[in-house]
C-alpha cells in the first residue's frame, strides 16, 4: 500500500519543477481517490515503476497551462512538440525526485509522453489511483499515483 | 584499565632503575676519584720516600769524598755543596712527609730521630767557611781552622757510616709502609670499578629487562588498540563516549558516519548531532534525559526504562541528495569511575528494518485479528444485515470521495469539507458499531482523528489531506477484504441456496424493519456491555416506517441508542441511589399522525442539564461565557444540534466527537422533518422527531 512519505516525493518532485523552473510555486489541491477512467487534459507525461513497486505516475496539464509556464521560462516556441516536451520534462523531474528518495528499489522508466490521444494507462490490480490537483497561478493540472 | 596500570608499574620501575643506576655510578666515580688522588698522592710521597732512601749513603760518600779532598788539599766547595744540598733535601722530604696523612707515624717518627742524630756532626761541617788550606813556600798543607775541618768531616763520615744502615732501614720501610698502602688503594680501586661494573651490568641488565618487558607491554598495547580500531571499524552500532559537558569523544565507530552521513564527531555536542533530525520536543526531551543519565543517585535500570530513544525516527540524507526516514536505537550505559560517573557509553542501532518488520507483523496480526472479529461478527449478524452495511459504507465513502473531489484552494474551501467528512464518516462508525464490525470502526475512527486534528490548524491545503485520502484508500481495501469474507462465509453458510458470489457484489437494496431492529437491539446489547449500563430496549411501530426513511431514521436511531447510552443512563449503582430501577429503559416508538409520522425516542436516565450544557458549549469554544448566561434552558438544549457540541471531553468510539446529533438534525432536516428534545433532569431525555409523509407514499 502507497505510504504518504512515496506520494509526497512524486508530489514535491512536480511542485519542485514549477519552481525551478517557473520560479512560481505550484499548489496542490485536494486529493482523492480516482473512480472510473482517468481524466486527462491535453497533455500528458508518464512513467512506469517497476521493482519494489509496480504501477504508473503521469502528470496531464491542459495547453493553456503549459504555454503559460513556457511563457515564464522565456521560452518563444509554443508548438506542440514544445509542449510535449515540457510535460516530458516534468515526468522526468518526477523520475529523478523518486530514484533520489527510493533509490534502487524502484526502477523507473523513461517517461512517455502523449497528446491529444488517449492513453492506455496501466492499472495495477487492486489499486486505486491517487488524484493530486497541481494548481499553478490561475491553472489546475493533475499528478496520478498508482502504485501496487 | 588493568594494562594501563601495569605499563604505568613497569614505567615507574624503569625509571627506578635508571635513577639508581646513575648514583650508584656517580658514587662509585666519587670513590674512585678520591681513591684515584690518594693513590697518586701516594705515589708522590713514595717518590720522595724512595729519594730519601738513597740519601743516607749519598751522605757518607760526599763525606768521604770532603774528607778525601780535604787530604789531597783540593778544592772541597763543590762537594760541600752537594752536601749541604743533600741535607737539605733530607730535611725537605722528611717535612714533606710528616704533612701526609696515612703515613705510620711511629716509623716516621724513628727516621726522623735517626735523621735528627745527624745533626750535630753535620753541622759543623755544613757551617764551615774557613779558609782549610795555607800556602807556604813549601807548599800548601792544611790550615788549623782546615785541620779542625777534616777532624769535624772525619767525625761525620764515621757517623754517616755507622748510622747510615739504620737510617736506610727505617727509610726503607717507610717506602714499603706506603708501597704497601698504595698497593691497598690500587687494590681498592679495582675492587670499587669492579663492583661498580658489575653494579651498571646487574642494573643494566635489570633496565634492559624492563625495557624489554615494556616493549613487550608496548607491542601489547598496540595490539589491544589495533583490536579496538577492528572492533570500531566493524561493528555495526554507533560507538562513542560522552562527557559530563555531553559532547562526544574523541573515539567513535565507523557505523557511526554512515548513520549520520558525517565525520567530524570529536567534541560535536550530543544535542547537534540530533538537531534537524528530530522535532524540537523530541530533541528538548533527549537532552533532559541524558542529563539524568549523570546524576549520581540516578538507577541505571530505571533510567533505561524511560529512555525516549529507545526507537526514533530520524530524517537523515540518503547519500543519493534526498531524505529518507530511518528508525534509530539509543542505549546508554554510564561508565563509572572512582569519582562517579566518568562518561555516557552511547550505542545507536539502526533498527528500521527491524522497525518494518514489527510493523508489518503487527499490521498481519492486527489484519489477522481483524479478520476473527469480523468473522466472529458475521457469524453473531446477519449477512444480509452486514452487506447492506457494506453497500451504504460504500456509498457513504463515495461521498467522501465527491467531498474531497470538489475543487479548493483556499483555507475556507478545505475546511468546509471537514464538516462534511466528519458527518459521513460518523455515520459510517455508527453502523459499523452497531454490527459489531469493530475493524471497520476503528478505522473509520482514526479517520475521524484526522479530520478532527486538521479542524484545529490555523491553515490548511491539499498537503493536509495527503494522509486522509491514504487512510480512505485504506479503508476502501479493507471493506472490500470484508465484502471478500462475507462472500465465502455466505457461500459455506448457505452453498446451495446461494451463488457464491451473492454478497460478494451484493446490489444496494433497501433496509427493512426487521433488519432494522435488529440492528438496534444488537448495538443496545453491546453498548449496555461496553458501558457497563444494564438497559432494555423497546421499539415500537418499526414497520410502520416508510421506506424512504428507513435508511436515515437509522443512522439517526443508532446516534441517539447511543447518546442514550453514554449519556443518558446512569450506572446501576447511580440509578438504584436515585430510586429507580438498576435496569435502564430506552424507547423508539414511531407511529402515524393525522399529517405525517411521528418518532418518540427516550430514555430513563439522568436526563439533560442545561447548565451542563452551556458549560460544554463554552468549554468547546461554541459560545462566550457571556453568550452561555443569556441562553435559556430550551436555548441551552438546542446547543446538543450544534456541530461539533459533546459534553464529553475525551472521545471514544461512541461519543464524543460532537458530530452524533447534528448529524441526526442535519438528517431530519433533510427529510423535511423537525426534531425537539424534552427533558427532566434525573428522569428522562425525550426526543419528538416529527416526518412528514414521503411524496411516493402520499401519491400512493
Amino acid at each position: 500500500m502507497l505510504r504518504e512519505e512515496e506520494l509526497k516525493t512524486f508530489v514535491d518532485g512536480t511542485t519542485r519543477y514549477f519552481e525551478v523552473a517557473a520560479q512560481q510555486p505550484a499548489t496542490i489541491g485536494s486529493p482523492y481517490l480516482l473512480e472510473g477512467e482517468p481524466a486527462m487534459h491535453d497533455y500528458t507525461g508518464m512513467i512506469n515503476i517497476s521493482g519494489k513497486r509496480e504501477g504508473v505516475v503521469y502528470f496531464t496539464a491542459p495547453r493553456a497551462m503549459l504555454t503559460v509556464l513556457l511563457m515564464k521560462m522565456q521560452e518563444s516556441d509554443f508548438s506542440h512538440e514544445s509542449m510535449r516536451d515540457l510535460v516530458g520534462e516534468v515526468a522526468n523531474t518526477i523520475s529523478g525526485n523518486a530514484r533520489r528518495d527510493f533509490g534502487h528499489d524502484f526502477v523507473i522508466s523513461v517517461p512517455s509522453v502523449f497528446a491529444g490521444e488517449k492513453p492506455q494507462i496501466p492499472q495495477p490490480p487492486g489499486t486505486r489511483a491517487f488524484v493530486i490537483p497541481i494548481h499553478w497561478r490561475s491553472h489546475s493540472a493533475k499528478l496520478v499515483v498508482s502504485l501496487t | 584499565m588493568q594494562s594501563s596500570g601495569t605499563d604505568r608499574s613497569r614505567r615507574l620501575l624503569t625509571a627506578a632503575a635508571g635513577a639508581l643506576l646513575a648514583a650508584l655510578m656517580a658514587l662509585v666515580l666519587i670513590i674512585g676519584f678520591r681513591l684515584a688522588t690518594r693513590i697518586r698522592d701516594n705515589v708522590a710521597t713514595l717518590r720522595r720516600a724512595s729519594l730519601l732512601q738513597a740519601y743516607p749513603s749519598e751522605l757518607s760518600q760526599q763525606l768521604t769524598a770532603l774528607r778525601e779532598r780535604l787530604g789531597t788539599l783540593e778544592y772541597t766547595g763543590g762537594v760541600q755543596q752537594e752536601l749541604s744540598d743533600s741535607v737539605a733535601g733530607v730535611n725537605r722530604d722528611l717535612t714533606a712527609l710528616e704533612h701526609r696523612r696515612g703515613l705510620d707515624p711511629t716509623l716516621l717518627g724513628t727516621a726522623e730521630q735517626l735523621w735528627r742524630a745527624y745533626g750535630p756532626v753535620l753541622a759543623p761541617v755544613l757551617a764551615y767557611a774557613g779558609e782549610p788550606y795555607s800556602d807556604t813556600d813549601f807548599g800548601s798543607s792544611l790550615s788549623v781552622s782546615g785541620k779542625m775541618y777534616y777532624t769535624q768531616v772525619r767525625r761525620a763520615e764515621l757517623f754517616a757510616q755507622s748510622h747510615a744502615p739504620a737510617l736506610h732501614r727505617q727509610l726503607t720501610a717507610l717506602t714499603a709502609a706506603l708501597q704497601k698502602r698504595t698497593s691497598n688503594a690500587a687494590a681498592r680501586l679495582r675492587l670499587l670499578l669492579s663492583a661498580g661494573v658489575l653494579a651498571v651490568l646487574l642494573l643494566g641488565g635489570a633496565a634492559a629487562y624492563l625495557q624489554l618487558a615494556r616493549s613487550r607491554g608496548e607491542r601489547a598495547a598496540q595490539a589491544a588498540e589495533e583490536q579496538t580500531r577492528d572492533i570500531l571499524h566493524t561493528v555495526r552500532e554507533g560507538l562513542f563516549l560522552l562527557d559530563a559537558d555531553y559532547r562526544i569523544g574523541s573515539v567513535w565507530s565507523q557505523a557511526l558516519n554512515h548513520l549520520f552521513g558525517r565525520e567530524d564527531f570529536a567534541g560535536l555536542p550530543f544535542e547537534e548531532l540530533l538537531r534537524d533530525k528530530v522535532s524540537p520536543a523530541t530533541l528538548a526531551t533527549a537532552m533532559k534525559y541524558i542529563k539524568l543519565l549523570w546524576g549520581e543517585r540516578a538507577h541505571e535500570n530505571l533510567i533505561k526504562s524511560i529512555n525516549p530513544l529507545g526507537q526514533l525516527e530520524v530524517t537523515l540524507d540518503n547519500g543519493r541528495g534526498g531524505k529518507e526516514t530511518r528508525y534509530l536505537q539509543f542505549n546508554f550505559h554510564r561508565v563509572l569511575g572512582a569519582k562517579g560517573v566518568k562518561h555516557v557509553l552511547c550505542t545507536v542501532a539502526d533498527i528500521t528494518s527491524n522497525v518494518m518488520l514489527t510493523r508489518e507483523l503487527h499490521e498481519a496480526q492486527e489484519s489477522a485479528h481483524a479478520q476473527l472479529d469480523m468473522m466472529v461478527g458475521m457469524l453473531q449478524s446477519d449477512p444480509l444485515q452486514v452487506g447492506g452495511f457494506l453497500d451504504a459504507a460504500a456509498a457513504g465513502l463515495k461521498h467522501i470521495n465527491a467531498i474531497l473531489k470538489e475543487p479548493a484552494r483556499s483555507h475556507a474551501e478545505f475546511s468546509k469539507k471537514l464538516a462534511g467528512l466528519a458527518r459521513e464518516l460518523h455515520a459510517i462508525k455508527g453502523e459499523a458499531s452497531a454490527l459489531n464490525l469493530m475493524s471497520i470502526a476503528q478505522r473509520v475512527h482514526h479517520l475521524e482523528d484526522m479530520v478532527e486534528s486538521l479542524k484545529g490548524k490555523s491553515e490548511l491545503d491539499g498537503n493536509d489531506f495527503l494522509p486522509l485520502v491514504l487512510k480512505l484508500d485504506e479503508l476502501l481495501a479493507h471493506l472490500r477484504a470484508v465484502r471478500e469474507m462475507i462472500g465465502r462465509l455466505g457461500a459455506l453458510q448457505a452453498p446451495a441456496s446461494a451463488p457464491a458470489d451473492t454478497l460478494s457484489s451484493p446490489v444496494l437494496r433497501p433496509v427493512g424493519a426487521e433488519e432494522l431492529a435488529a440492528t438496534l437491539q444488537n448495538l443496545a446489547r453491546k453498548l449496555a456491555e461496553d458501558h457497563g449500563k444494564p438497559f432494555t430496549l423497546s421499539l415500537e411501530g418499526l414497520t410502520e416506517v416508510p421506506a424512504q426513511y428507513l435508511g436515515a431514521l437509522k443512522d439517526c436511531l443508532i446516534q441517539m441508542l447511543r447518546n442514550a447510552a453514554v449519556h443518558g443512563i446512569e450506572p446501576d449503582t447511580v440509578r438504584r441511589a436515585g430510586s429507580k430501577s438498576a435496569t435502564g429503559q430506552v424507547r423508539a416508538q414511531f407511529q402515524r399522525q393525522a399529517d405525517g409520522f411521528e418518532l418518540v425516542f427516550e430514555d430513563d436516565g439522568a436526563g439533560l442539564s442545561p447548565e451542563a450544557l452551556k458549560q460544554a458549549a463554552v468549554r468547546k469554544q461554541l459560545l462566550t461565557a457571556e453568550q452561555a448566561a443569556e441562553l435559556d434552558d430550551r436555548a441551552a438544549l438546542a446547543l446538543i444540534f450544534k456541530p461539533g457540541f459533546s459534553t464529553r471531553t475525551e472521545v471514544s468510539l461512541d461519543a464524543g466527537r460532537g458530530t452524533g446529533m447534528d448529524l441526526v438534525a442535519k438528517a431530519i432536516y433533510g427529510l423535511g422533518g423537525r426534531i425537539g428534545v424534552s427533558t427532566h433532569p434525573g428522569r428522562f431525555t425525550r426526543f419528538k422527531i416529527a416526518l412528514p409523509v414521503p411524496r411516493e407514499t402520499a401519491v400512493a
